[in-house]
């Protein structure tokens, strides 16, 4: 059942996940389309995520913006006064900045493994931090290596900051430890995407991808064929997994495999990875007293890759 | 000619649950090129430029022999086909060749444990070549030759290439060649495939294959979505027929025809009976330009609507990723509710490329059920025929002899 509506404001509007912008001159979305998407929502009874670019946007924007209750993801290259979700690409960006805000900091790969120990300072001051590896689908296993003494090493930090009474929310951690159950993007599911040509899309991902992957439209409504194809429920690999902090991403599933409902063993392999460095963490807090008691310890598990043991499913 | 009757080496059974004891299934696309037209042929790309050189077949057997570790089953079915793989036979005898040869020097776990498969439209089988190569290979070798039945039937669709008038039907020219074939290979069956406008035929196409000496017939319905209304009624009232041929002949004894099978037309369980039906993805197929696919109905003149699924190629190998949908693909999650909660759904198959050319979107996920009504027409007759055998059998007190001696068929369904 859809629950929100992204909402990209501008062909520039900022990725806030693996997906790359690839539209570099600025097209609003026309008024009347902005008008037309909010009263979708509203008829729709969704909740709306708005997703701004660098550049600021005319007034009669932000008045037609506030008829509605919404969320802001918003650039901060930009103006992000206000803004619920800050992204950004640069790990050069001035952390005291982001005091108090969630953060989703998107990196490559080859930059998140050179500069991962500066998280410190992100941790420190957000309220969540959010990072998005961009390029996960292309981890080699020597990568796998890596990520994981990265995660070790992260790990270290982020049990320091709770003995120091803190609370960080880092989604790579800490997420997992407090899941029930999956928890996932969801896009096509839960979530659908309007953009500035006035159609609709699975996710932002799928408008920048080039070819017309539209869902449906403002004036003739949503048309998502074979739609169960992107719930939990239909996807064979994913429903058996409990790595539930994994972002899930149906893009990324499809660019991998083809297929929206089935991960790469790219994606399989670092949400694991990550799930298995929360289970270390929890492990270690609880050594040290009790830790989210109602939780259930993070089982061990023998493979990094569900598909490694679907012989015994069927 | 006696001594060329095949026997071909026992196939050893694959122990791996996921691989359901089948052998690995590998194709050579080696033509797409084939003398006939069938109207009924699903290779809607058939050209004749697309042929397979050497170098890409050399190839193509390095990587995998060179991979033994991604090929773990115990045996191997080397594929050839088309378009009509005999066109080709120089190339399939310089492949069979290296692959017998490598398989020795690599001391290769399927050395001695493996079956070159052709399925041919029979018009080369009697050549001076093609015969050269069946006598070479004859112990690791299976040929079938499709032949649909009465002329009749086989000439509506199965007419020669061009623009002549009237059609051209090829019978004559497969038909001569049957007896050949079935010395050499006595136990061989052939495939039958029925269209809409093959329906009237069916009972005496069947009686027909029996009578030239053929034991086994497989026999099925296209999966393409080209049913008329009442094709259903029609198809049942010609097995019916069919049926009352069999047992009323005494055909049940020494023939098989996959139409009636004691295992179709029950309900499935959704948890315990909800394998895959179709082997896509388990096969490996290698085009001319030499890329890999998941079964030969993923290539591009197999495909309507679709992009072709291409999975790797000779130079780059397999890509892992493309084959996990084939792989973890389960009855439930592609069937739309009717199948889910079908009172007769077993023996109701699909073909995975049919279903990925047929889909909304471009998926392997969405089954194609088109053969619905079909299938259901079978299995009331196929009720019918086992009610009327049975009892028969059991008036004449040789029910239990039957059971231990009956014919199998070994049903080919794509």
């Amino acid at each position: 059942m859809l629950q929100y509506l992204v909402i990209l404001l501008d062909d520039t509007s900022a990725s806030f996940c693996h997906y790359h912008v690839t539209k570099s001159t600025p097209r609003l979305m026309p008024l009347d389309t902005l008008k037309r998407g909010i009263r979708f929502g509203m008829i729709e009874n969704l909740m709306i995520q708005f997703i701004y670019p660098n550049h600021a946007l005319p007034q009669e924007y932000l008045e037609v913006i506030d008829t509605i209750d919404h969320s802001d993801i918003k650039p901060l290259a930009g103006d992000n006064a206000d803004a619920d979700i800050i992204v950004t690409d640069n790990w050069e960006s001035d952390v005291s900045k982001l005091r108090d805000a969630v953060v989703v900091l998107r990196t490559c790969w080859a930059q998140f493994r050179e500069h991962y120990s500066q998280l410190n300072n992100w941790l420190a001051v957000a309220k969540r931090l959010n990072v998005v590896v961009t390029d996960v689908e292309r981890l080699n296993d020597d990568d796998r290596e890596q990520y994981k003494a990265i995660l070790e090493t992260l790990s270290k930090e982020v049990e320091k900051l709770y003995v120091e009474g803190k609370s960080p929310q880092f989604n790579l951690l800490t997420d997992r430890m407090v899941l029930t159950e999956m928890n996932n993007c969801n896009a096509g599911d839960t979530t659908i995407t309007l953009a500035p040509d006035g159609k609709f899309y699975i996710c932002p991902a799928f408008y920048y991808d080039g070819e017309n992957q539209s869902v449906g439209d403002l004036d003739n409504g949503l048309d998502i064929k074979n739609r169960q194809l992107y719930s939990l429920d239909h996807a064979p690999i994913c429903r058996k997994c409990d790595a539930w902090q994994c972002r899930r991403c149906v893009w990324l599933n499809r660019k991998t495999t083809l297929e929206v409902n089935t991960p790469g063993h790219e994606q399989c392999v670092a949400a694991h990875l990550e799930r298995n460095a929360s289970r270390d963490l929890m492990l270690s807090l609880r050594s040290r007293g009790t830790f989210l008691p109602d939780k259930e310890e993070i089982k061990e598990l023998t493979y990094l890759d569900p598909f490694e043991i679907a012989t015994q499913w069927n | 000619m006696k001594n060329n009757q095949i026997k071909p080496n026992k196939i050893r059974e694959n122990a791996s649950p996921w691989q359901g004891g089948i052998a690995k299934s590998i194709t050579f696309i080696v033509t797409k090129d084939c003398q006939l037209a069938c109207k009924y042929c699903y290779l809607v790309g058939k050209n004749e430029k697309e042929r397979m050189k050497w170098p890409v077949a050399k190839a193509a057997i390095d990587y995998i022999l060179s991979h033994e570790e991604m090929f773990p089953e115990a045996s191997v079915t080397w594929d050839f086909i088309g378009g009509e793989p005999f066109l080709e036979i120089d190339l399939i005898d310089q492949i069979c060749d290296y692959l017998k040869t490598e398989m020795f020097r690599l001391n290769h776990h399927w050395f001695n444990s493996y079956r070159f498969s052709f399925s041919t439209n029979g018009i080369n089988y009697h050549t001076d070549k093609v015969q050269a190569f069946i006598k070479k290979n004859i112990t690791h070798l299976s040929i079938g030759i499709t032949i649909d039945g009465t002329r009749a039937k086989h000439d509506l669709n199965r007419i020669w290439k061009g623009d002549a008038q009237p059609e051209r039907g090829s019978y004559d020219d497969v038909v001569r060649n049957i007896p050949l074939w079935l010395e050499q290979f006595p136990n061989a069956g052939t495939k039958v495939t029925i269209s809409s406008a093959d329906i009237p035929y069916i009972c005496e196409s069947v009686l027909h294959l029996y009578s030239l000496g053929i034991h086994e017939v497989n026999i099925n319905c296209v999966f393409e979505d080209v049913w008329q209304e009442g094709d259903d009624k029609r198809f049942e009232d010609q097995l019916m027929q069919l049926a009352d041929a069999i047992i009323d002949g005494g055909y049940y004894a020494n023939y098989a025809c996959s139409f009636f099978s004691e295992y179709i037309g029950k309900p499935l369980d959704p948890v315990n009976e909800n394998q895959n039906w179709c082997g896509a993805g388990k096969m490996l197929s290698i085009d001319a330009a030499g890329n890999f696919y998941p079964c030969t109905r993923f290539a591009a003149y197999s495909l309507r609507e679709k992009r072709p699924i291409i999975i790797g190629n000779v130079r780059d190998g397999i890509d892992k990723n493309k084959l996990r949908p084939f792989l973890t693909l389960d009855r439930m999650t592609q069937s739309p509710d009717k199948c889910k909660t079908c009172e007769v759904a077993s023996g109701c198959a699909w073909c995975q490329g049919e279903n990925y050319d047929a889909a909304a979107t471009p998926t392997i996920y969405q089954r194609a059920t088109a053969i619905c009504l079909m299938h259901k027409a079978r299995v009331r007759a196929n009720n019918y025929y086992w009610n009327k055998l049975y009892r028969k059998l059991e008036l004449e007190g040789s029910r239990e002899d039957f059971e231990k001696n009956k014919p199998q068929v070994k049903p080919i369904d794509c």
